[in-house]
């Protein structure tokens, strides 16, 4: 038994040894990078919607609630509430749902009273250069949504894109995506608004 | 009914709507390398399928039940890789012990595995996808092998007829294949955005 | 002495280069090739990537080469590049998020990069720490560079730019300025196997000139 052990070491001890070794390296990165790292996402989402909620001084993290999105699965999302002076000014979450290719990821950002949508910005998406990306690069899309009301959107392919009202006009040759969209919107934005009145927030 | 609905839309999805090789480059290297005739691009899926479908649900409870638990998400990929890795031969002891004649039919294929970055992409992916139910996991590892199985004897079967075709000289071997790989990947757009 | 070491050295470092250009020459690390050159930017930081792990793990194997096992080889040579990738995607997440977010899960990818365990098995492996340290940088060059190459022209044909700048004026629907129609099919994966199959067509024809 003991000649087996021996035999064991000799053939490992290198890599035994280099395990340990790089586990302690990687452990060591990870707590000096992590903060960072961390920083980075929250410094994304705050751009984002800060951009949308131009007034909003700072996002604190006021509840996290589980969301419905179909098929029996669920997410927790995070709503942050903009703060001006003390006063809230809106609310803005981060909105996932499956894409034409794969998952899409928006921070959506609303008012105060969950009545009007500031608009919405894409924090990652991976859809068809040129067609489906235009919800993340192009404006016409996006500007549909700032300061349309807060209810069920519907998707036209024919209409006008300057009346801001809940009918959306599709992005040519991405009606899929432009689907998706409306989609993750309608589910988010409603499903918050229930969750949030509960908890007596609006 | 609901599960049933998701298990089968995510493996038509990862096996023809995001098929690995084609729209997502994973497993390029043995694609190029193997698929010269069918018999043999059909072992490699073959082998591929068989390892992915371990390895993804290997990793799959490695990831969800240990690492997420510990929070120790660094060291993800290290122990990702030491899992194929170990599984990769395991398989290969298990099949020459026992099934000799496997072996032999498929077997040089398996040291070939732990570098085909099919088998790493998908355990990332399936942890990048957030899926959160072992079932679900093995069969998209069971779709994925099954779609680059697909994609390999397609390949290879039009490489076959293409040896006898009369290709511009310095563009024989490799560059006409990755030619026709390239127009594969738009008959493969048409599945697009037909699963969601 | 010194002068054959240095030939031999410099010649390590050129055949990286052109003459086995992983890429190219030997077609090695299709994956990433293919997957992250839609446009330079992600493609010049896979590159970087590459040559930092290329370079870490050809060090410490060369280093350990006397203490290797031949059954074990494998397994180590994969432990050592998983943590430097590791190490390397940490990096980018710290630093430069955005391109750590479009490079996703290919950077993680570089683990299964047969660049970097063929160099450590044909190279590092062998050889002491200069010539494995020169080889890495060589052979790390020669794939960025062939990277950068492939992502400029799909980046330039999918929407007339190389680099985010603008190189064509892409043809605006309202107003019709400019001439350049995007070509969309460049930045899907259409675009990547055709480029590349061209490319390659076209280094065959060079060498065939040369010789």
């Amino acid at each position: 038994m003991g000649k087996h052990i021996k035999f064991f070491l000799e053939q490992s001890w290198l890599l035994l040894v280099a395990s340990v070794f790089f586990g302690i390296c990687l452990a060591g990165l990870n707590a000096w990078w992590e903060p960072k790292i961390i920083a980075n996402e929250i410094k994304k989402f705050n751009d984002l919607a800060g951009g949308l909620l131009t007034e909003a001084e700072k996002f604190e993290p006021a509840e996290v609630l589980t969301i419905d999105i179909g098929k029996g699965k669920t997410v927790d999302t995070q709503v942050k509430k903009a703060v001006s002076g003390g006063d809230v000014v809106g609310w803005a979450f981060i909105a996932e749902g499956a894409g034409f290719q794969d998952k899409i990821k928006l921070v959506v950002a609303v008012d105060k009273q969950f009545n009007k949508l500031r608009g919405f910005g894409v924090l990652s998406s991976n859809e068809t250069p040129g067609f489906g990306d235009k919800i993340k690069t192009g404006d016409f899309y996006r500007n549909q949504f700032i300061g349309a009301p807060c209810e069920e959107f519907t998707l036209s392919k024919v209409g006008d894109d300057k009346k801001i009202d809940s009918e959306i006009v599709a992005v040519t040759g991405a009606t899929v995506t432009s689907e998706s969209v409306v989609k993750i919107l309608n589910n988010f934005i409603s499903q918050v608004k229930a969750q949030m009145k509960e908890k007596g927030y609006i | 009914m609901d599960t049933v609905t998701v298990l089968l839309m995510g493996f038509i999805s990862i096996m023809i709507v995001n098929n690995m090789v084609f729209s997502k480059f994973l497993g390029i290297c043995p694609y190029l390398g193997v698929s010269g005739r069918i018999d043999m691009a059909f072992g490699m899926g073959c082998a591929v399928t068989f390892v992915i479908t371990l390895s993804g649900a290997l990793t799959w409870l490695i990831d969800y039940c240990v690492l997420q638990h510990l929070g120790l998400e660094v060291m993800r990929y290290v122990c990702f890789i030491l899992v194929i890795a170990g599984a990769v031969q395991l398989v290969e002891m298990y099949v020459r012990k026992f099934f000799p004649a496997m072996y032999d039919s498929f077997g040089i294929f398996l040291p070939l595995i732990t570098t085909n970055c099919a088998i790493l992409g998908l355990c990332l992916f399936i942890n990048l996808w957030g899926i959160d139910n072992l079932p679900e996991a093995v069969v998209l590892s069971i779709g994925a092998g099954l779609g680059f199985t697909l994609a390999i004897c397609i390949m290879a079967g039009i490489r076959e007829n293409l040896a006898l075709a009369d290709v511009p000289i310095c563009l024989k071997g490799a560059p006409i294949t990755l030619i026709t790989a390239g127009i594969l990947t738009l008959a493969f757009m048409g599945f697009a955005g037909m699963i969601r | 002495m010194a002068n054959a070491t240095d030939i031999s050295i410099s010649k390590t470092f050129i055949a990286g280069l052109w003459e086995e250009n992983p890429v190219l020459r030997l077609l090695l690390g299709m994956c990433p090739t293919l997957a992250v050159t839609a446009a330079v930017k992600p493609a010049l930081t896979m590159g970087c990537s590459v040559i930092f792990v290329l370079i870490c793990s050809n060090i410490v194997v060369s280093l350990m080469r006397n203490l290797l096992k031949p059954h074990l080889r494998i397994l180590m040579f994969t432990l050592t590049i998983a943590t430097f990738v590791t190490i390397a995607d940490l990096f980018l997440k710290a630093y430069v998020p955005d391109m750590s977010e479009t490079l996703g899960p290919y950077i993680p990818l570089i683990i299964v990069n047969c660049i970097i365990i063929c160099r450590a098995e044909a190279c590092a492996s062998q050889n002491g720490l200069v010539v494995s340290v020169i080889d890495a940088i060589g052979m790390g060059l020669g794939f960025t560079g062939t990277l950068c190459v492939l992502a400029g022209i799909r980046e330039l044909l999918a929407t007339g730019k190389v680099f985010e700048i603008v190189v064509f004026a892409a043809r605006d629907p309202v107003t019709n300025e400019g001439w350049f129609t995007p070509w969309a099919a460049m930045g899907m994966p259409v675009g990547a196997f055709v480029t590349l199959g061209l490319l390659l067509g076209l280094v065959n024809l060079i060498t065939k000139k040369q010789a």
